[in-house]
């Protein structure tokens, strides 16, 4: 089943002279419970297609439909509430809450939408990530493996249809590196999560089921 | 090791500072309003200050430092040349018109040159001074007035007068003129020299000094260098040229110097009171903490900020000191732009403000602004430390940082292992108090300073509201009106013969509709002494007075044969409406009402909360009181018993005086009771006595009215209040008039000068804390972009968003708030009994209204400032937001 598909996206910033064209028409399709990995170097337009991906940022033109659902014939308001319920987020650097404790910050995208998590399976994920004597403790106390396993567990915890992975080691040595991404693999497999992650890293992507690589704003291969 | 990198340090404090706009902006600001205040506290203070002195000056009679009295031409031209005498001044009396009209004024004629015509304020605001050689002469508009002249330059008038002890008629020709001032006790005529000593060798005393010892001589006025030590410095002068200034007795090389008292009498440490010094150091402590609360906190914010910078600056070698001092070249070179735009709009408000303050003192101290350099310098020297201080820590901060945390730093990050123990998930309302605990020094500062605002706001209205007209009234209005001669009103004027009140006024009085009650108060013009023991006459004056004075006071004074001194007194005699009206202590004024009866009531001070002062009398119930009504006093020399000349007793004679011709009558004393204020006299110092006005009259032999006290039915009193009015300002401006609702205009005036004192200054401290307010938000939620635009991008929507700001910016306001009433009922209880204890009529009434006034203003600015500063931050898109500062 295809959870994510873009058709024919396209981004230009500027204008005139200045034309860049960050994505020159991309089209991706994505199946439940795969881990996709996209690989480009910088400046190919993997970080826009993420956004896009992710509904941070509107394309010039194109489509981007998660789970069924054009995503921008949201409006911005629909568009956020569609995106903490369809969509979780890993950043390159964390991005967690710094006055939140690492359970509240797990829970934060629960709570935002109004609801109650479901304590079995916050709990399950707590454990699966090896946070459970951290909950407590808030996250500039923890190193930056421990930290990034908060913010995958963030990302799980309001069971989106899919995870977006914006350079997921980026700040991390490469053993906590191969920790972590074991982790989002061992994750993405457990619960059945569909994954996409932008690297720059080939061996990284290498965990991946599929490798996508871009350049100049296009998917090459395949 | 010394490097010339001064340069680059202030190049680098430049360039971080234009990084910084709206931190500038916002610091500047403060920096201004700081000022501001001291300034305007200072403006306030000397324009004060200035205004009692010019006051006193006009009283004393002229603004001269002081002078040398009776000097011969030799003398005087001998001294003129000391170099400590900055400039000098010379005056030659010539003579006093006595006669009619100038029975009740005190004018003299005579020569000033035209600094001491400046100095005495005989400055014509029409034509000139009189030319020399020409029969000119100037004077003020009340001699004309008396004189039936038109203040008209030209005009020709004619004076009678007395010069040492020759009459003389001149004519003279107005060459110019000023206002009378009534504050000033004596009138000029001023004259040609050419014509004052004419007239000298008319009544000839020629070149020499009459026999008064006055007339022709040389006086001169001086300005010495300062007025520090104006006794000391005219002794000098008198040394240096072998006279001295001691007295008579000590040598034939006397001369009399004078100090002008008015300098003396208005320094600032004399004039002010415990009370008025605390109030200022107060006023300054308040205004330095509200200045170094904003400006701590602007800077503060600035360098947690950009802390990461002041690492960055640190790893690549900048110490700590170069650190500070870039903080403080920042704050300097703000406070260069902030210190004289506060100075200018502080001076502003200070000359707008004063007059509503001087209006309130007394009568006679005309509206002056200071302009004095002192101000500025004053106000600009306090902001400056204010801001030194305020740098001091944020300065610390920077040069303390240490490079490898301040690239890990964000805001609220502490090195202590913090342990949240909240089980439960994040509200957006926790989430928001959570926030302001990230920078709790800077949350404490922003709702410190807030509450400040808030806290004086209602010490303000707690103060004037506490002030209790009733307890006021009650205390100084005992009739609806008293009618007077206007100088029985005026402080430091004492009541004789000449300010009686002319029975066809009172008659006057009577007649008018609507009075309820009335009654007259008779006065004792001439002496009248009783007997004393020495220890009651010490204990008594002793309060005033040191024990020289009560020594030589002692020795002066007449003895009886008992050993007892003869001391004054002041009598009353009182119609029975006035008598009702006194408090009573002791025994019953029936006894009194005795017509022609020997009684009289002895008269208790009381403090102003009305408790007795029961050692201010010696006489008690049942004592009897022997008063003795003198008709003439004769002099003597006490060591050979010679009678002497009292018009020409010479100066190195000693003198004493004695009764001559008197009648002793004894009375007794049949009730003690206290006079209240407006019915009293009005002036203290001797014993005092009240008697029916019958007993008065018959006993006294004299009948001088010194006042007219009457209650009007209520109906009537606008009309009385308009009769009087009409009465003392047009057809008899002698008089002056009281009423309750004078009083209570006075009281209001009084309370409405602290409230809008107190308002002002709230509304600018408020400001500040408004300020500071801004300040904290903007800066939090710039700081913030990325966080935000983070919880966005996991799916925080814009409400809920702009929803935790506004829960952060009313937990400051909620802050505000709370902090500050807990603040002012602790306050205001403490505050309380100062107050009442200062303010008589001060009762403390417990209020918490302003907050609630200030309450919706505050929710708003929660509401408002996040929701607009965040209103310009999310213009940009989340994306881009979440890739800055990385």
């Amino acid at each position: 089943m295809t959870i994510l598909q873009t058709h024919d996206l396209k981004k230009i910033y500027g204008t005139g002279e200045n034309t860049v064209n960050a994505l020159a028409g991309v089209n991706l399709e994505v199946k439940q419970g795969e881990f996709v990995a996209i690989v480009g170097t910088s400046g190919s337009g993997k970080s826009t297609l993420l956004h896009m991906l992710g509904g941070l940022d509107r394309p010039t033109s194109g489509r981007v439909t998660v789970d069924g659902k054009d995503i921008f014939s949201l409006k911005d308001e629909a568009l956020t509430i569609f995106r903490r319920r369809k969509i979780g987020f890993v950043f390159q650097n964390y991005n967690l809450v710094p006055v939140l404790s690492v359970y509240q910050n797990i829970v934060l995208p629960i709570q935002l939408d109004g609801n109650m998590p479901d304590a079995n399976y916050v709990e399950s994920i707590i454990e699966t990530l090896g946070l459970q004597s951290k909950l407590q403790s808030l996250p500039n106390n923890l190193s930056g493996g421990q930290q990034q396993r908060v913010a995958i567990a963030r990302a799980l915890s309001a069971k989106p249809a899919i995870i977006l992975a914006d350079e997921p080691t980026g700040n991390l040595d490469s053993r906590t590196s191969q920790d972590v991404l074991g982790l989002l693999k061992v994750t993405s497999r457990k619960f059945v999560q569909t994954i996409v992650m932008i690297t720059h890293n080939e061996e990284i992507a290498q965990l991946a089921d599929r490798i996508v690589r871009i350049e100049d704003g296009l998917i090459v291969d395949r | 090791m010394k490097v010339a990198n001064r340069k680059c340090i202030r190049r680098l404090s430049m360039k971080s500072m234009k990084a910084t706009g709206t931190r500038n902006l916002i610091a500047i600001f403060a920096i201004a309003l700081t000022t501001l205040l001291f300034t305007s506290l200072f403006t306030i203070a000397l324009s004060i200050n200035d205004a009692i002195q010019q006051a006193n000056f006009r009283q004393a009679g002229g603004w001269s430092h002081g002078g040398f009295k009776y000097l011969t031409q030799q003398q005087f031209d001998e001294i003129k040349t000391d170099p400590l005498i900055k400039q000098y001044g010379l005056r030659r009396f010539v003579g006093r018109p006595e006669g009619p009209p100038f029975l009740k004024s005190h004018v003299e004629i005579g020569y000033s040159d035209v600094n001491q015509a400046h100095w005495m304020y005989c400055d014509p605001v029409e034509g000139h001074l009189p030319v020399e050689g020409t029969n000119e002469a100037a004077t003020d508009t009340q001699v004309l007035e008396l004189l039936g002249v038109e203040p008209i330059l030209g005009s020709e008038f004619t004076l009678t007068f007395d010069v040492d002890g020759t009459e003389v008629t001149e004519a003279f020709i107005l060459s110019g003129w000023w206002e009378y001032d009534k504050a000033i006790v004596a009138n000029h005529v001023l004259l040609p020299h050419s014509r004052a000593q004419a007239i000298y060798h008319k009544v000839g005393i020629g070149d020499s000094i009459g026999n008064d010892g006055i007339t022709g001589s040389w006086n001169m006025d001086v300005m010495l260098g300062s007025s520090l030590n104006i006794e000391g410095d005219l002794g000098r002068i008198l040394t240096n040229h072998g006279y001295q200034g001691e007295g008579r007795s000590a040598g034939n090389n006397y001369i009399s110097v004078g100090i002008n008292w008015g300098y003396s009498g208005a320094q600032i440490t004399d004039s002010l009171d415990a009370a008025t010094v605390i109030a200022i150091v107060g006023l300054l402590l308040i205004i330095t903490l509200t200045g170094y609360l904003i400006i701590y906190n602007v800077f503060q914010i600035s360098v947690s900020n950009d802390i990461r910078f002041y690492g960055l600056l640190k790893t690549i070698g900048t110490t700590g000191r170069q650190l500070h001092r870039i903080i403080l070249q920042q704050a300097l070179l703000l406070s260069l732009i902030g210190i004289p735009l506060g100075l200018l709009m502080g001076y502003g408000v200070g000359v707008k403000l004063t007059p509503v303050i001087t209006s309130l003192l007394n009568g006679v101290v005309q509206e002056t602004v200071s302009a004095s350099p002192l101000i500025f310098i004053g106000s600009g020297f306090f902001a400056l430390v204010t801001v030194m201080i305020s740098c001091h820590r944020p300065g610390r901060m920077a040069a303390k940082v240490s490079p490898l945390e301040a690239v890990r730093y964000t805001e609220g990050e502490s090195n202590k292992k913090m342990i949240r123990k909240v089980q439960s998930g994040a509200s957006l309302s926790k989430m928001a108090w959570a926030n302001l605990g990230r920078n709790r020094g800077k949350t404490i500062i922003t709702v410190s300073s807030l509450s400040l605002a808030v806290l004086l706001f209602n010490m303000t209205v707690t103060f004037t509201n506490g002030f209790d007209m009733d307890k006021y009234l009650a205390r100084n209005v005992a009739s609806d009106f008293i009618v007077a001669d206007a100088g029985h009103f005026q402080t430091g004027v004492f009541w004789d013969s000449h300010r009686a009140l002319p029975e066809d006024v009172i008659s006057s009085l009577k007649s008018q509709p609507g009075i309820a009650a009335g009654g007259r108060v008779y006065g004792k013009s001439s002496p009248v002494e009783e007997f004393v023991t020495e220890e009651y006459y010490r204990t008594k004056n002793g309060r005033w007075n040191d024990e020289e004075t009560l020594d030589h006071a002692v020795n002066f004074m007449e003895k009886n044969q008992q050993g007892l001194l003869a001391d004054r007194v002041q009598l009353y005699g009182m119609e029975p409406y006035v008598l009702d009206k006194l408090t009573m202590l002791q025994g019953d004024l029936s006894k009194l009402s005795d017509s022609g009866g020997r009684y009289v009531a002895a008269v208790y001070s009381d403090d102003d909360y009305g408790n007795p002062q029961m050692d201010s009398h010696w006489a008690r119930l049942g004592s009897t009181v022997t008063l003795r009504y003198i008709t003439a006093y004769e002099y003597y020399d006490p060591n050979t018993g010679e009678i002497l000349n009292p018009s020409h007793i010479p100066d190195d004679r000693p003198y004493r005086y004695r009764a001559k011709t008197y009648q002793d009558i004894d009375y007794e004393v049949v009730a003690l009771i206290i006079v209240p204020y407006s019915l009293s006299y009005r002036y203290y110092g001797a014993d005092e006595f009240v008697m029916n006005h019958q007993t008065f009259l018959q006993d006294s032999d004299t009948s001088n009215v010194i006042y007219y006290a009457c209650d009007v039915r209520d109906e009537k009193t606008a009309d009385m209040e308009a009769f009087l009015s009409d009465l003392t300002n047009h057809r008899m401006p002698q008089l002056d008039y009281e009423s309750k609702a004078t009083y209570a205009a006075e009281f209001d005036a009084f309370r409405n000068m602290f409230l809008m004192l107190g308002g002002v200054l709230s509304f600018i401290v408020g400001l500040v804390g408004i300020l500071n307010f801004l300040n904290a938000i903007l800066t939090s939620i710039l700081t913030r972009r990325r966080e935000l635009a983070m919880l966005q991008s996991i799916g925080m929507t814009g409400r809920q968003l702009k929803g935790m700001l506004i829960w952060e910016g009313l937990y400051y306001a909620l802050g505000a708030l709370t902090v500050s009433a807990a603040l002012s009922i602790v306050a205001g209880s403490l505050l309380s009994n100062v107050l009442a204890s200062v303010f008589w009529f001060f009762t403390y009434r417990f209020t918490l209204l302003p907050l609630l006034l200030v309450a919706p203003i505050f929710t708003l600015l929660g509401i408002g400032v996040p929701l607009s500063v965040y209103h310009v931050v999310s213009k940009r898109s989340i994306v881009e937001r979440l890739r800055e500062a990385e």
